[in-house]
């Protein structure tokens, strides 16, 4: 059985090989650049491991029975709670259901795969280093893919100005970080439990060994990558040639990804905190790697997890269908364009002279004009709040809907206030101390910096979210979402708790907005139309509702994928909509769901009593909580 | 012993049907008193206009002292006036320990910028919110349950979590509705010690709707009768039992000739 086993690991790592070849081949990383073979991978060792569920699934009930008894018997493998507090810590990755089996053969097929691509670069090194013209070769191929996937341009072999050290030592590198991906994920999902169940295993390669392992190359990824992203921002350094740009970003988001990871499969307290931080440096690099196209892609989509986090609190915490939000961003917006250009209607610029004050010189500053945003959104939210406190469900998104197309109206046709169609230009660009961010930061262009403030606040709005829905107002509006009478009925007052809800979503949709007409430079009504509040619904149902991480996941796919898929070209949006369909099959909740969600989706019967400390919502809950791990289990078993 | 709770002359109306018919009544302080009635009686009503759910068109409520018409359902629980309700209704996807904390929602006074930004006094609240709800649901028999969903608890037990998460908001008079119905014999004989427990140890008036003859009889030390939305008995459970109109509103009017008070009493 064991052969069986080892037989079909590197048959996977084979096959995984071929597929990766394959991608080579067609030149799928020649567009995507050198970062090509971790991202490869990573999607590799996703791959494996639903094929692996699947077939998990098809022996789960005899399987399981025999593994309760086994366990016990087999003297290798009595592994009780107590002996492995290294995997009972960590919060499993990806839900149970892996197996001993999965574990091994995962490793094994990553481990071959990153085996037979460090092969076929050596062969190449070897090549170069002995003479041999590679050009030839690689232009009958497809043009120089792969050289691209071990992360040297064409130009740089076409002029023959690469080193065999140079190259060697960027293959290790990006076959080593393919492999510790797979590492990661293949072993960072198990539960010890599950491994302990299957008696499949080799007696010397012991599952904690393995979840070790997996463990720790998933805490090194990350540390790995960011070092590499340094090394790349390094004045001089160039590896890359044309692919620089992609290549940055990439790196850059798998060095996150890979980082998000590491959170998970990190143990609470020291360990945690020092990844956290990592992950925070690999985030707040990205501004300062990334060219300025990128850089504005990104910052429009944090802007829009500003929104989607907004709208979450309206949507996915109090449970208020809004489709107007769109409205509160243009709040944010206007605001801030008659505080800082140099345009103002004829009303304003009386009243200004009245008071001795210029009109041509912006008002305020973009720090000075930001408590007054979001103030006026926040007052926006509360207008918009106060009529429909009655109002659920279907009739609350309508009137909600009419209520964006009216400030989208007004600001149209209020010409002499808005300037209608002709829009508000020239707005000010946020200062640093008064100065321009170029003045502190050589690296950090305008969208840089554009992005990097939308980042932070993201990352303020949304420990701000977090933090209350952990508190007794989280509480209070998922009461309210659950049953509106009862809750009211227990004591939460609903006025206020709504009101609260709109007032706060609304708030940092300004903030979003103001950001929004800084980054434009100039706005017009069109900018805040019905697609803006859709897309920010979209993202947060897609990401997966309630829950952050899956917003920014969410943000990065309705916003950034598009952008990315322009080398498709045509056929980009027809990609984008089929990720989006296979998408809502695969994961009907969204990317990343938060607990509860899941407990609404999926049927009762077919899980245990759900536990709700593993989401990343709850990271902030008292630890306490998790004593409710034991109940998913072993209870389930003795049911059976 | 005083009057928590006293209602005089409320009268409830849907449309052309008065389902709450002048009804006057006096919940003495720490006591169990029962409310009994055919379906379609007006009970649920007439908790319902208690607890704020319904306005009463006609009709006084004072508890404690004060009126308690005119205020809104969380005022009342304010007061301190909890209830539970006849078809379950929990917080389905919150846990149970959930349920209990919104339960004390009121009771928590912390504010929004304090948990914004962690302040020690509110998570010292929130800690201690946690300790009284975890003791809450050992009070009520729930120990360990904590963390399940509560849609995911046997049925008995979400009744039980109701109770809970009405003692979340300390009150002192709590409205039970038809808390064993549905129970098996071992489950209903739980909850009547429950019932007990809450005045004994908590100091917890208790007015509960309930069908089962043999708790009503048995735990009650007062019960009123109401039948089309009017009350027609009220006594100690041995007078009401033997009274003719509550038969009669029961079995009908042949069966009240025979006069046959064991047929309540089953």
């Amino acid at each position: 059985m064991r052969h069986d086993t080892v037989t079909r690991s590197v048959k996977t790592g084979l096959v995984a090989f071929a597929c990766l070849s394959y991608l080579i081949l067609v030149g799928i990383p020649g567009r995507i650049g050198g970062a090509a073979l971790p991202s490869l991978a990573l999607i590799a060792a996703l791959v494996f491991w639903f094929n692996f569920r699947r077939n998990e699934d098809f022996r789960t009930v005899p399987e399981r029975d025999r593994g309760s008894t086994g366990a016990e018997g087999k003297p290798g493998w009595q592994i009780g709670t107590n002996h492995a507090p290294a995997a009972n810590d960590t919060v499993p990755l990806l839900p149970a259901g892996i197996s001993g089996l999965n574990l091994h053969l995962g490793l094994a097929a990553g481990a071959t795969t990153g085996l037979l691509i460090a092969i076929c670069s050596s062969v190449i090194v070897a090549a170069i280093g002995n003479g041999v013209s590679i050009q030839p070769v690689f232009d009958k191929m497809v043009p120089l893919n792969v050289a691209a996937l071990v992360g040297v341009s064409p130009g740089q072999i076409a002029q023959a100005d690469v080193s065999p050290f140079r190259y060697l030592l960027q293959t290790v590198y990006f076959a080593g970080a393919g492999i510790l991906a797979a590492l990661a994920v293949t072993t960072g999902g198990a539960r010890l439990t599950d491994a302990a169940r299957s008696d499949r295993l080799p007696v010397n390669l012991s599952a904690p060994k393995i979840l070790a392992a997996g463990r720790l190359a998933g805490l090194a990824l990350p540390i790995v990558l960011l070092a590499f992203i340094v090394l790349l921002g390094l004045p001089g350094v160039s590896a890359f040639g044309s692919n620089e740009g992609t290549v940055r970003l990439l790196l850059t988001l798998v060095a996150t990804g890979s980082g998000l990871f590491a959170h998970r499969l990190s143990r609470p307290g020291r360990e945690r905190r020092i990844v956290t931080v990592l992950l925070g440096l690999g985030v707040l690099m990205m501004p300062f790697v990334l060219d300025q196209f990128q850089n504005s892609v990104m910052g429009l989509v944090f802007i829009y997890v500003m929104m989607g986090l907004g709208l979450n609190i309206v949507v996915g915490y109090a449970g208020l269908l809004d489709l107007g939000y769109v409205a509160f961003f243009a709040i944010g917006a206007y605001t801030y364009a008659f505080l800082s250009a140099p345009f103002s209607s004829p009303y304003i610029s009386n009243l200004l002279l009245l008071l001795n004050i210029s009109p041509d010189s912006p008002l305020l500053g973009y720090w000075m004009a930001l408590p007054v945003a979001m103030l006026t959104a926040a007052i926006g939210g509360i207008l918009l709040g106060i009529p429909v406190l009655r109002l659920r469900g279907d009739y609350l998104a309508i009137v909600t809907l009419g209520f964006g197309e009216i400030i989208r109206l007004f600001m149209l046709n209020m010409g002499e206030l808005t300037n209608g169609p002709r829009g508000i230009l020239e707005i000010s660009q946020p200062s640093l101390f008064g100065f321009a961010p170029e003045a502190f930061f050589g690296l950090l262009s305008s969208q840089g910096w554009t992005f990097l403030l939308a980042l932070i606040s993201s990352a303020l709005i949304a420990i701000v979210a977090i933090r209350l829905n952990s508190s007794r107002l989280g509480r209070a509006w998922f009461a309210m979402q659950e049953d509106e009478d009862v809750a009211e009925a227990t004591g939460v007052h609903l006025v206020r708790t709504k009101l609260l809800a709109f007032a706060i979503g609304a708030t940092f949709a300004g903030m979003a907005g103001q950001l929004y007409a800084a980054r434009q430079i100039n706005i017009f009504p069109e900018n805040f139309s019905l697609f803006v509040s859709i897309d920010a619904l979209a993202l947060i149902i897609v990401g997966g509702i309630g829950s952050p991480a899956g917003i920014v996941l969410g943000a990065l796919a309705l916003k950034g994928l598009p952008e990315v898929l322009r080398g498709v070209d045509e056929y980009r949006i027809v990609a984008f909509a089929a990720l989006l369909v296979i998408m809502m099959i695969v994961r009907p909740a969204g990317i990343l769901p938060s607990p509860r969600r899941r407990v609404q989706l999926t049927a009762p019967e077919e899980q245990g009593p759900p536990e709700l400390s593993d989401g990343a919502e709850e990271d902030f809950r008292e630890p306490l909580e998790k004593k409710a791990a034991p109940l998913n289990g072993p209870e389930k078993d003795e049911a059976q | 012993m005083t009057a928590l709770l006293s209602i005089q002359g409320v009268t409830k109306v849907f449309g052309g049907l008065t389902a709450v018919d002048n009804v006057d009544l006096e919940i003495a302080e720490l006591s169990i008193s029962s409310l009994i009635g055919p379906n379609g009686a007006g009970k649920t009503t007439l908790f319902n206009c208690l607890t704020g759910l319904h306005r009463p068109e006609n009709g006084e409520i004072v508890f404690d002292g004060r009126s308690l018409v005119g205020l809104r359902p969380d005022e009342i629980t304010e007061r301190g006036v909890a209830r539970t309700y006849q078809n379950i209704r929990l917080f389905g996807r919150m846990t149970a320990l959930e349920n209990v904390l919104v339960g004390q929602h009121l009771r928590l006074k912390s504010s929004h910028w304090s948990a914004i930004l962690r302040t020690a006094g509110q998570r010292a609240e929130e800690h201690a919110a946690r300790e009284s709800g975890r003791e809450l649901l050992e009070f009520v028999g729930l120990e360990g349950q904590e963390n399940v969903v509560s849609t995911n608890l046997p049925y008995g037990d979400q009744r039980l979590l109701e109770v809970a998460r009405a003692l979340g908001s300390r009150p002192r008079l709590l409205l039970l509705d038809e808390p064993a119905a549905g129970m098996n014999p071992r489950e209903t004989d739980r909850m009547m010690e429950l019932v007990h427990r809450l005045r004994d140890e908590r100091d917890v008036t208790v007015f509960l709707i309930e069908h089962d003859m043999k708790v009503v009889m048995s735990i009650s030390e007062s019960v009123s009768v109401l039948d089309y939305g009017k009350k027609i008995a009220e006594g100690t459970p041995m007078e009401v039992r033997s009274d003719a109109r509550v038969i009669e509103a029961y079995l009908g009017p042949e069966v009240a000739v025979q006069g046959s008070a064991e047929a309540v009493g089953k």
